[in-house]
């Protein structure tokens, strides 16, 4: 009996982690921003400066984590289809060709949540357990 | 002396872990950026002198570059970029404004820099300075010759550019310029005829590149025309010769990204009419060239990446068939990562053909007298922020 409900409480326990998996990032913009999905495409070229207006004509102003961040990693390789290096490599051939800057690199998800709260227009990604604050959670399809 | 500063520069950049330094600028100026870099590399090759005295080993091959960006405004960026660099006969540590523009970007599909702007031809031409944004140390020289650098790599005058989502389609990225190059006459030691001017009337292009609906794919074509007038100094006549060379060149290119692998093949052709007032000193002529490359690369893991190439250049199509009229380089890389801002590079090349190797780094020997089979050794270190 009592092994029945220990296996019982295990698949309970289990069942309840699967509902509420733990994302490796979120993205996240400006409370007032009226967006809630977006296309993924769209975030690619936001994050590599290739769209810099929203579809309503305002400045959009991408914020990405550090180099080694997991949620960098991950958004890196999911959103940008390329590993963090290439990224770089494609920043430094923009930054030293005079063709363009990449967007800030903010040391922490608290600082990135921060920006994103005092800059309207903003986009930025954190990991799913990041306090919001606030901002706005948007979804990438 | 100046390698020795050049080196030291690079030890105090390369031993703090930096990130590019901003300035916040008073009132409602935006902020200010700095980046820069630092390169010094190393060439040796078994027989023959390749770009720099390579024979006995060369460390003339420096880059040091320094560029400031401020964004004015959303639509407003201004930038300028100090480049001084050693490569052989070429450079000698000259501080040169590199780049510089005013950048309005008005729409994502519309956008005007006015200035001194680099040249998009190619994939690589316009980043073709910048070693750490690449695994390779020398780019292939078919089509990114080193020692044509001043010709190649920048124009002074005003580019339209911009970039257009196309759905499921895919993207359109697209650059076009015009304008001029000023031109430093270099002296070519040896050499009987002497250039009393030169000038380029006019540079304009474009290049477009096509970002297809499979993810990574790449394609792109670039076209240049240009027209360069000089008047030389020949032997044997008391006047000059004006001789003018219209030319037209492009390049056809391809890449294709998955993850940490990279698949690049370029192939371009070059044509060059030559215009004399005195054929007979200098001789009228129509020259096609054409070169290419396939080139892979894959970064094994954060500090390694290991790239090879192929590259052919044929100078004048019509003289395939002799040594000095075909150059085929295959190379191998391995770059190493020391940290984000500081790498080494290690390369190695065989060569089969003496064209791409100058007459007056060797001594003033025809071309023909050459070796034609020879090894490059060439090894390179760069910090940047």
């Amino acid at each position: 009996m009592r092994i029945c409900a220990f296996i019982l409480v295990g698949l309970v326990t289990a069942s309840g982690a699967a509902e509420r998996p733990r994302s490796a990032y979120v993205l996240i913009v400006h409370p007032s921003s009226r967006v809630s999905r977006i296309d993924r495409k769209f975030v690619a070229e936001v994050f590599l400066r290739r769209a810099t207006r929203w579809p309503d004509d305002t400045p959009v102003h991408p914020v990405d984590l550090g180099p080694d961040a997991p949620a960098r990693i991950r958004f890196s390789q999911e959103i940008l289809a390329r590993s963090v290096a290439s990224v770089r490599s494609y920043w430094q051939q923009q930054i030293f060709s005079g063709q363009g800057l990449p967007p800030p690199e903010l040391p922490n998800e608290q600082a990135v949540v921060s920006y994103v709260l005092s800059h309207p227009g903003a986009i930025g990604y954190v990991t799913g357990d990041t306090p919001l604050n606030g901002a706005a959670v948007v979804e990438a399809n | 002396m100046r390698l020795v500063l050049a080196m030291s520069a690079l030890a105090l950049v390369a031993s703090r872990p930096a990130a590019a330094v901003e300035l916040s600028l008073p009132g409602e100026l935006g902020q200010l950026q700095v980046h820069g870099f630092i390169s010094q590399g190393f060439l040796l090759t078994s027989a023959n002198n390749y770009l720099a005295h390579s024979s006995r080993g060369s460390f003339e091959f420096t880059e040091l570059g320094l560029n400031f960006t401020m964004l004015a405004t959303d639509k407003l960026t201004l930038g300028l970029q100090i480049f001084s660099h050693d490569l052989g006969p070429i450079g000698d540590y000259r501080a040169t404004l590199d780049w510089y523009s005013v950048d309005y970007h008005w729409q994502d599909w519309l956008g005007i820099r006015a200035g001194r702007v680099k040249l998009p031809f190619g994939l690589y031409n316009d980043s073709s300075d910048i070693d750490s944004a690449r695994t390779a140390i020398l780019l292939p020289q078919s089509i990114y010759p080193a020692q044509n650098r001043d010709f190649l790599l920048a124009q002074t005058g005003f580019e339209l550019y911009g970039y257009r989502g196309l759905g499921a389609a895919g993207g359109l990225d697209y650059r076009f310029y015009g304008g001029t190059i000023f031109l430093d006459i270099r002296p070519q030691p040896g050499s009987p005829i002497t250039a009393v001017d030169l000038n380029v009337p006019y540079v304009a292009g474009g290049r477009v590149l096509w970002a297809a609906p499979v993810e990574g794919l790449r394609l792109g074509g670039s076209l240049q025309f240009l027209r360069l007038e000089t008047h030389l100094l020949v032997p044997s006549s008391p006047g000059q010769v004006a001789v003018n060379l219209p030319v037209m060149l492009w390049v056809a290119s391809v890449e294709y990204t998955v993850r940490d692998l990279l698949l690049t093949a370029e192939y371009s052709r070059w044509r060059v009419r030559t215009e004399s007032s005195n054929p007979s000193l200098f001789p009228e002529g129509l020259t096609f060239s054409e070169r290419g490359y396939a080139l892979a690369s894959y970064r094994v893991n954060s500090w390694l990446q290991t790239g090879a190439y192929y590259s052919l250049l044929f100078p004048n199509v019509s003289r395939r068939g002799s040594l000095e009229g075909r150059q085929h380089d295959a190379a191998l890389t391995l770059r190493f990562d020391i940290n984000p801002f500081w790498l080494v590079k290690v390369e190695g090349h065989y060569m089969h053909g003496m064209a791409g190797l100058s007459s007056s780094l060797n001594g003033n020997q025809p071309l023909s007298s050459l070796h034609p089979d020879w090894a490059l050794f060439a090894l390179k270190t760069t910090a940047f922020f």
